[in-house]
């Protein structure tokens, strides 16, 4: 079995990515330019499944006169259906085919461009005088569904779109710096991605080595450092980059706390190893509160001379911490996740909380806390699916926020940042 | 400024509670190699909260890894080598071992050649085997270790109560490889009919239950969380013998021709299916159309020209099933109307009325085990090719023994309460029962 093995089945996952990163300058989020951030996606090309279903119908029908019918009964546009048509008419008619009504015909084809659970699958049913009909067929791998579109708005939310993979994204940093690098957080690796020829080129996959299993719901944070490029932190996994000649990443059984907080407000909490949330046992604590109910997360919202901490317990419950107080806010029909940014619009800073939208894709709305009451502050970003992650980057001034496509189950990681409202 | 919405809020799954399902099969055994249940689909759900299997098969009819992590074929696809996951137990605590899993291939595959290699299990078959991650995906393939009359599985929940065919219970595995499931334990009440579960859910005593395709509808209307798969039930007649005759063959191809399957399906089983002359359904192979499904009672009669039928059919169908009499008295009707006697009966007969599940979204694999549980003649498949060109061949050379005559494909379908949280029923109708978590208002939802 050694050298004689072929194809190995199952494989790592593959990796696409769909934007360019924002090297697009951040603020200047015109239409103009983040369309030229987002990778065109031309028409599919069938030209060669195309001819090949026009050659098994030519073996059938030799050259001669036929009638020949497409109808569609799968996904594809009817321009591409069209496109289709025209494209098998070309290639049946170099090989000797020509086109008549029925009643001329010698020979009846009926294409269906139908679809299984991945390809798309192209039957032609020919009937000839003198046979029983005959059924031709070949199949040729339907396309993922395109990635979400950008959404411009002239509002005060701006999503972009970072990076996009099958299988779940726990969080993403940008490293900036020529060239640009962008860090994949993921269950079992950290990926590196070089800006290069304008896309991510991977660099370097660094695997995550853990001695338990990974709670389901897993989550984990990516934090970038000034003495090394980076800390991964996983539910009892702590991960710490090193840079010898190439990077390295060492990872440990640890209990440590997350950060939670900014480099301008730093907090971290206990993650419960086995569960999706921390604790409640804060290091070094809020003014004098070093613990509080078991929370999904929490966000800094600054004040005069102090702090506000906002946590979603695990209750569902927002609890607003002063370092004296604890005051619950009650449901107000926020998610479990919240994020705070620094946006230097209205009071300075906003709270970025998970929400549902009637269609059951997820939102996110921002948020300010006036009088311990809290006001939104902009219309809802959608997302096509549920929100698995809402980080704030180190520098306060964005959030990471990663969503499930509801449709494709695909992960996608935005950088979203707020803007003044004009 | 804008009002503080009232929208429902995009929480993250919280632990805890139990979870109360009720169900119609009631398997005496939990072993999946036993014999297979009337209502396999409840088996099978069953089966995948306390067994896994080397390889579980995607919404896409792809291979996924589970106890296994990777595998690796010759190119003769006759020798396969599996790579077993580390550090994994059994719910008895024993380790799992790469023997542990031959033994359990051994058991349930006799002839196969099933060996250990270090880490990695070696499966070697007398032909190709394209589709092998498929076939181990099945039920009957999970890995079980079988001691002094025990069994036990690796899988996420472990059997904390068991009285065969009438109620198990199982309690969420801390170390599950896959991750502790959200609930701490289920419940689950089997031998339960459609009607009493319906029942059970309206009071709030259970969780989760069945929905038959022909109540798919109603329960809709009365509950307002239903959801079904795509159709994964193949509905179809079955001679008991292989075609007799030229002439029995004509007869044969009338009884398929003048079958009314849209009314069956409208009619009879109030849209629970679709209609289809294929033995697999559309959404999994392309190409199912092809069979035209249509009544032609013309061409029925015209088929009967100058051939006797020597003495009426007897349709045999399945007593236990409500809609099963139903279905045989109309097309005890429809094959009167093209000149044919067929006499339905509960006994044994000429002809059977038959529910199989398609046991894989993998068409190859879904075709063998149909055909296996048919009694017919296994698809021929051309060698390497894993292409729907060859499953078509494979398919159409079944149907042309003239042995089974398809009708319908049902959905599978459930209903469950509003507090069962992210439940997404898969395309195959398996229930991802360590997935769900239970909302807020449930009694004994954990507080941390």
């Amino acid at each position: 079995m050694q050298s004689a093995r072929h194809h190995a089945v199952y494989n790592s996952r593959n990796l696409n990515m769909l934007i360019a990163p924002s090297r697009c300058p951040r603020a200047a989020f015109s239409l103009l330019l983040l369309l030229l951030c987002v990778r065109a996606t031309g028409a599919t090309d069938f030209r060669a499944p195309e001819q090949q279903l026009a050659e098994k119908i030519a073996a059938v029908t030799g050259p001669g006169a036929v009638s020949l019918q497409v109808i569609n009964r799968s996904s594809l546009s009817r321009e591409e259906s069209d496109g289709f048509r025209r494209g098998l008419l070309t290639d049946l008619s170099a090989l000797g085919v020509r086109f008549v009504n029925a009643d001329q015909s010698s020979a009846t084809v009926q294409v269906s461009l139908s679809e299984d659970l991945r390809n798309y699958v192209w039957i032609a049913e020919i009937r000839q005088s003198t046979n029983e009909s005959s059924v031709v067929m070949i199949t040729t791998p339907r396309p993922e569904a395109p990635a979400a579109t950008q959404e411009l708005s002239a509002l005060t939310i701006r999503k972009s779109l970072l990076w996009t993979q099958d299988s779940r994204i726990l969080d993403v940093a940008e490293v900036p710096g020529n060239p640009q690098h962008l860090i994949v957080l993921d269950p079992d690796n950290v990926t590196l991605y070089k800006f290069q020829n304008s896309s991510w080129q991977p660099e370097q996959t660094l695997a995550i080595t853990h001695l338990h299993p990974w709670p389901r719901d897993l989550r984990g944070r990516l934090q970038l450092r000034k003495d090394h490029l980076f800390d991964a932190y996983l539910p009892g996994v702590y991960c710490r980059s090193a840079a010898t000649s190439t990077l390295t990443l060492n990872c440990y059984e640890s209990d440590d706390p997350w950060p939670l907080g900014t480099d301008q407000f730093p907090l971290n909490g206990f993650f419960s190893h086995t569960r999706n949330f921390f604790t409640g046992a804060l290091a070094p604590g809020v003014g004098k509160q070093t613990t509080a109910p078991a929370f999904y997360s929490a966000a800094p919202l600054p004040r005069d001379k102090y702090a506000l901490w906002l946590i979603i317990a695990v209750d569902g419950q927002l609890h607003m911490l002063d370092g004296i107080t604890d005051q619950t806010a009650g449901k107000l029909g926020w998610g479990s996740d919240i994020a705070s940014v620094h946006s230097g619009c209205g009071s300075g800073w906003q709270v970025l909380a998970a929400g549902s939208s009637d269609s059951g894709a997820d939102t996110a709305r921002a948020f300010e806390i006036a009088d311990r009451e809290a006001v939104a502050v902009t219309q809802p970003a959608e997302f096509s699916g549920n929100i698995t992650a809402l980080w704030t980057e180190s520098d306060g001034a964005n959030v990471i926020a990663v969503a499930r496509d509801l449709e494709t189950g695909k992960y996608a990681a935005y950088r979203l940042t707020i803007t003044c409202g004009q | 400024m804008f009002s503080t919405p009232s929208a429902m809020a995009a929480t993250r799954p919280r632990y805890g509670g139990t979870l109360r399902v009720a169900m119609r099969a009631a398997p005496t055994s939990l072993d999946p190699a036993g014999p297979q249940a009337p209502d396999w689909f409840g088996s099978r759900n069953v089966s995948l909260l306390v067994f896994d299997t080397l390889v579980t098969v995607d919404n896409s009819g792809r291979p996924q890894p589970a106890l296994a992590t990777s595998w690796q074929s010759e190119p003769s696809n006759q020798r396969w080598q599996f790579s077993i996951r580390r550090d994994i137990t059994f719910q008895d605590g024993t380790a799992l071992t790469s023997d542990a899993v031959a033994a359990s291939l051994r058991a349930v595959n006799p002839t196969w050649k099933v060996f250990s290699a270090g880490d990695a299990v070696i499966i070697e078959r007398d032909s190709a085997t394209v589709n092998l991650p498929a076939e181990l995906a099945l039920p009957r393939n999970s890995i079980v270790r079988r001691e002094g009359g025990k069994i036990s599985g690796t899988g996420p929940f472990t059997v904390t109560q068991w009285a065969p065919g009438k109620k198990l219970v199982l309690t969420a595995r801390e170390d599950y490889w896959g991750g502790r499931a959200f609930v701490d334990s289920i419940e689950i009440e089997m031998g339960k009919t459609f009607r009493d579960q319906m029942i059970s859910l309206g009071l709030g005593k259970t969780d989760v239950i069945e929905v038959a395709p022909e109540q798919l509808h109603r329960a809709s209307a009365e509950s307002s969380r239903v959801e079904h798969s795509e159709p994964v039930e193949l509905m179809a007649l079955v001679f008991a013998r292989d075609r007799q005759s030229a002439d029995d063959g004509r007869i044969r191809e009338a009884l398929a021709l003048s079958l009314d399957r849209a009314s069956l399906n409208n009619v009879v089983l109030q849209s629970g299916g679709e209609p289809s002359a294929a033995l697999l359904p559309n959404w999994m192979t392309g190409y199912a159309f092809v069979f035209p499904s249509n009544v032609d009672l013309a061409h029925a009669r015209q088929n009967l020209v100058g051939v006797r039928q020597t003495a009426p059919w007897t349709l045999g169908y399945d007593a236990t099933d409500p809609s099963a009499r139903v279905v045989a008295e109309r097309i005890a009707l429809n094959a009167h109307d093209a000149g044919l006697a067929l006499q339905p009966t509960s006994s044994a007969a000429d002809l059977r009325l038959v529910r199989v599940p398609l046991v894989s979204l993998d068409a190859h694999v879904a075709l063998a085990e149909l055909a296996k549980s048919l009694g017919l003649t296994p698809p021929k498949y051309n060698g390497n090719s894993n292409s729907e060109d060859d499953v078509y061949a494979a398919e159409n050379g079944v149907l042309q023994s003239q042995r089974v005559i398809p009708l319908l494909h049902l959905r599978s379908a459930s209903a469950v309460q509003a507090t069962v949280k992210d439940w997404h029923k898969a395309r195959d109708g398996s229930w991802n029962l360590p997935g769900i978590w239970l909302g807020p208002g449930m009694p004994g939802t954990d507080k941390p």
